[in-house]
């Protein structure tokens, strides 16, 4: 602005990183890749020193030791990098919003107030409201993260609506799974949308779940006979798929209480269910395990922050996950690249080094039934992969190179845009506006 | 304690009346405190009879004052450990022993003798830095559990509420402060909310449970105002009455300045009269003027003038800094710090000039849109300035563990663009330069010989996921060890809730 600026030294890893890039470039039309000579966290199968990763055509074709590039692929020397599954954050808003306090820029919810304004709530779909074009994706992408679940939050109704599976490759083409979950808010966020308390909530789910039945049986009867205007067919034809065990239904909720009643009612209604929060997991952690319930939780929350909340621990995940329960870690939109330091305290609190790295990988692709196409390093998979300078679940540790569906991914993007044209304040020829255009 | 506090407030009195910001009547006076009048008429030998008795009146300064008291603790040589002294030192293999509650000596291992009934802890392998401090804290505030009975952080009836002070909203029995303390945090500074032009005072405590909030406040620490810029403001009195926009923001503190201005020189002239009086000996000089009515609104924003009191600001945008800045001239105070200060890295060479230091998330973003320019590498530009001044705040009470791991963050991406920052460099946001910024940094902030011997062990680089700390020493006291729970704090509010046992608890 005014005086004079001491100059930023120039970059310690520039080296590095040029090359890295320009192998990332010539890749772009190359179609194979030979990732050489890195430490490879499989996640599925172990952890491979000085392995490689050969994908061709957006699939992963080889993972081992001392395999030979292909000919004509393009070879990155990943010698004292980490390469890992690109991260898959499990649930999240992003693709919905761009800022939270403007309205106009965030699609995440139906707004709440007044109660009752907005009638819709199963059947509100993500994919409607899908911007593959939001800031939010090459941020989250140029961290490591290559899908999420975007997934409405809830609005007047106790059900947010349907969650797709996405890349962050942020191509037209990006929803990998569309209506991969169904998503209802209990506990305390249901019970303050149904009458201020939790047998309200459970009162009305079940309600919805009986009307979705009773329509499922017959939908033109139910619509010729009278029924419950509560319930819009719209929501109830949403349901579906939720009741026939075939869709996830990602349950929010947190107490040891509240988590009891959801495993009653996954039992009751032979639902696939996700549980989301769970914060007081752990009291009841052989429960959920034995009721096969993954649990995606908050890897950073110890407090009792609401009456829900009592017995929060930043050992959840870990008692969890040793009680058999298969985890993950939910972050909200912005900034769900911070999944892995979540994934990183939970280590720093006795979860293992592999099973953090799974709940950030393998176990959300496994959740939305994608565990198959992807989540590990393995022959057959989709190729996203992440060639890390460091431990992946470290603060201090950034990607080199990310690649989604086999494609390398740009890694610039606004913030380092901004980052770029003020990292030097000296009054140049022209103002700041100008600087970046070429 | 409080006597010596008492004391040393009697002599400020005398010595700084040109800055005294406070005002009470004289009723007031005599009925909040007497023992304060009462000394320092005792000291001051130039009045004459009559006012011996009372003098000239001076609002208190710190009419609830601290009655902390450190706990006590061993004399402990650690040694062995890698010591960042937050005063931009690193030391291999480095000592610190601890005496009498302070820091009695810091260097290499082999240069520190464990004085006789001392206790050696080997410390190998261990990273040692002084007490983390957080400049941005609600705890207490907003204290856990969270509800309407507990919501006390923000005073929503108007846009100029500097008459309220957050310590009379700290419930000292937030299981928050525990957590943070799990964190290495020893001092933290609780803030008003943002709803308003003028929040109100800071309460700066020491991360020392206790029954009061007195007796967690940093001894002598001075006050600190919570101000805030931009979309707060105005979102919340837009349809209040006002301010609606930014411009009215700006006319709201200025109004408010204006009228501090008068209301401190209606003391300043009312000083002098009495002294004139005073030392008039005329036996018919009539009764000592009349002192001017107190007003707890602007004995804050005039002592914000006077420059006792640390003016924080909450802004996110460049161009509001600047604006804040040219508005501070105007009126002749000094903002010491912006908070969230989500843009600094596009004014850094002028906040260096201007010596205010920017407190900073390391990668918070998106949630309005004054917060939409946010870059990992904000932190490492503002520090990356001669004179900057970076500070990496919380402002949450799960952040505020994490402090270190935020400055790491911020530290990582700062290097991979060229910065030079080694980890004696990024303690100081979490250590020399809030302690600064608080103006508390002649007590504590650094492990210096003489300071408060608030000191945290950690199990390895605190600049790392995966480090925790295992010990923190609070004026020398082993107020938290992770292998020992009989030194894990549980509030009030975590006994019995389930099954009759403990919940929560520091570490947890």
């Amino acid at each position: 602005m005014i005086g004079a600026t001491k100059k930023a030294t120039p970059m310690k890893m520039l080296t590095a990183f040029i090359a890295a890039a320009a192998a990332v470039s010539a890749a772009a039309s190359a179609q194979t890749v030979a990732i050489m000579d890195g430490t490879v966290h499989t996640v599925s199968g172990g952890v491979i020193e000085n392995g490689d990763v050969i994908i061709r055509d957006g699939r992963i074709t080889q993972v081992g030791a001392d395999l030979s590039a292909p000919a004509g692929a393009s070879v990155i020397d990943a010698s004292g990098k980490v390469v890992t599954p690109g991260l898959f954050a499990p649930v999240s808003s992003i693709g919905l919003v761009e800022i939270g306090a403007v309205d106009d820029a965030n699609d995440a919810s139906p707004a709440r107030d007044p109660v009752g304004a907005f009638p819709l709530g199963a059947s509100l779909n993500a994919i409607d409201a899908y911007n593959p074009s939001s800031v939010l994706i090459p941020v989250n992408r140029a961290a490591g993260v290559t899908r999420a679940l975007m997934a409405p939050s809830v609005g007047p109704t106790i059900f947010a609506g349907r969650a797709a599976v996405i890349d962050l490759s942020g191509r037209p083409n990006s929803v990998t799974r569309a209506e991969a979950a169904q998503y209802v808010a209990m506990g305390e966020r249901g019970a303050e949308r149904n009458g201020g308390t939790r047998m309200g909530a459970w009162a009305v789910l079940r309600e919805y779940f009986d009307e979705a039945r009773s329509y499922h049986a017959n939908p033109n009867d139910y619509i010729r006979r009278p029924h419950d205007g509560r319930f819009a067919i719209s929501d109830l034809k949403a349901l579906g798929p939720v009741i026939n065990g075939e869709q996830p239904l990602i349950v929010a909720v947190n107490s040891a209480n509240d988590i009891r009643a959801t495993i009653r009612l996954k039992n009751t209604y032979r639902l696939n269910v996700i549980i989301v929060g769970a914060s007081e997991g752990w009291r009841v952690a052989r429960e959920i395990a034995t009721a096969n319930i993954p649990v995606i939780t908050d890897g950073l929350y110890n407090l009792p922050g609401e009456f829900e909340d009592i017995d929060a621990t930043l050992k959840n995940a870990a008692r969890l996950n040793e009680a058999g329960v298969k985890i993950s870690f939910t972050e909200g939109a912005h900034n769900v690249r911070l999944i892995r330091q979540h994934a990183g305290n939970a280590v720093a609190e006795g979860l293992p080094f592999d099973a953090a790295l799974a709940a950030i990988t393998l176990n959300p692709a496994t959740m939305y039934g994608l565990g198959d196409q992807l989540g590990s390093l393995e022959a057959g998979k989709i190729a996203d992969v992440v060639i890390w300078d460091g431990d992946p679940l470290e603060v201090t540790t950034r990607p080199e190179a990310v690649f989604i569906n086999g494609r390398p991914q740009d890694l610039n993007n606004r913030q380092k845009m901004l980052m770029e044209r003020y990292r030097d304040l000296e009054r140049g020829d022209l103002p700041f506006a100008y600087r970046g255009a070429d | 304690m409080r006597k010596t506090g008492w004391t040393a407030l009697a002599v400020l009195m005398l010595s700084a009346c040109a800055q005294q910001n406070e005002a009470e009547s004289e009723a007031e006076a005599d009925a909040a405190a007497p023992a304060e009048m009462e000394t320092a008429a005792k000291t001051d030998e130039k009045t004459d009879e009559k006012n011996k008795a009372d003098g000239p009146i001076h609002p208190p300064l710190d009419p609830y004052p601290s009655t902390y008291e450190p706990y006590p603790g061993e004399t402990v040589l650690l040694t062995g450990a890698t010591l960042l002294t937050g005063a931009g030192e690193r030391i291999d293999n480095g000592a610190v022993l601890i005496a009498d509650g302070k820091i009695s000596a810091v260097g290499s291992a082999g240069d520190i003798e464990a004085p006789e009934g001392a206790r050696t802890i080997n410390a190998n392998g261990k990273w040692i830095t002084p007490g983390i401090i957080d400049i941005h804290s609600h705890l207490g505030d907003y204290p856990s559990p969270s509800n309407a009975s507990t919501s006390d952080g923000n005073e929503i009836v108007s846009p100029n509420t500097a008459y309220v002070w957050a310590e009379h909203s700290v419930w000292p029995q937030d299981a928050g402060f525990t957590r943070a303390l799990a964190g290495g945090i020893t001092s933290l500074q609780v803030l008003p909310g943002s709803a308003n032009l003028f929040g109100g005072r800071s309460a700066i405590l020491k991360n020392v449970p206790s029954r009061s909030v007195q007796g967690m406040k940093f001894p002598d620490a001075p006050y600190g105002l919570k101000m805030a810029c931009g979309e707060n403001p105005k979102r919340v009195y837009g349809e209040r009455g006002g301010p609606g926009t930014r411009m009215g923001n700006f006319a709201g503190y200025r109004s408010a300045w204006i009228e501090a201005a008068a209301y401190k020189k209606k003391w300043e002239d009312y000083w002098a009269d009495y002294d004139e009086w005073a030392e008039d000996d005329d036996d018919d000089k009539g009764d000592a003027p009349d002192a001017p009515s107190r007003d707890l609104k602007l004995e804050t924003l005039a002592g914000a003038l006077s420059g006792d009191i640390t003016v924080n600001m909450h802004c996110y945008r460049a161009d509001e800094m600047v604006q804040v800045l040219d508005m501070a001239k105007e009126f002749g105070y000094k903002v010491r710090t912006f908070h969230h200060a989500i843009e600094a890295y596009k004014i850094a060479d002028y906040l260096a000039e201007n010596d205010v230091c920017a407190a900073m998330w390391a990668d918070w973003w998106g949630f309005k849109l004054e917060a939409f320019d946010t870059v990992g590498e904000n932190v490492a530009l503002v520090h990356a300035q001669p004179g900057g001044c970076a500070i990496v705040h919380s402002d949450d009470a799960l952040g505020i563990q994490r402090l270190n791991q935020e400055a790491a963050k911020a530290m990582a991406d700062g290097r991979r663009i060229g910065v030079e920052i080694e980890p004696e460099d990024a303690i100081a946001w979490l250590t020399y330069n809030p302690a600064k910024a608080m103006g508390i940094l002649d007590q504590t902030g650094t492990l210096e010989t003489g300071k408060m011997a608030d000191v945290v062990v950690w199990n390895g680089n605190p600049f790392s996921v995966y480090a925790k700390a295992e010990k923190v020493y609070i004026d020398g006291a082993l107020m938290y060890d992770r292998s020992d729970p009989s030194r894990s704090p549980r509030m009030d509010f975590e006994l019995g809730l389930h099954d009759n046992s403990f919940t929560g608890g520091a570490g947890q």
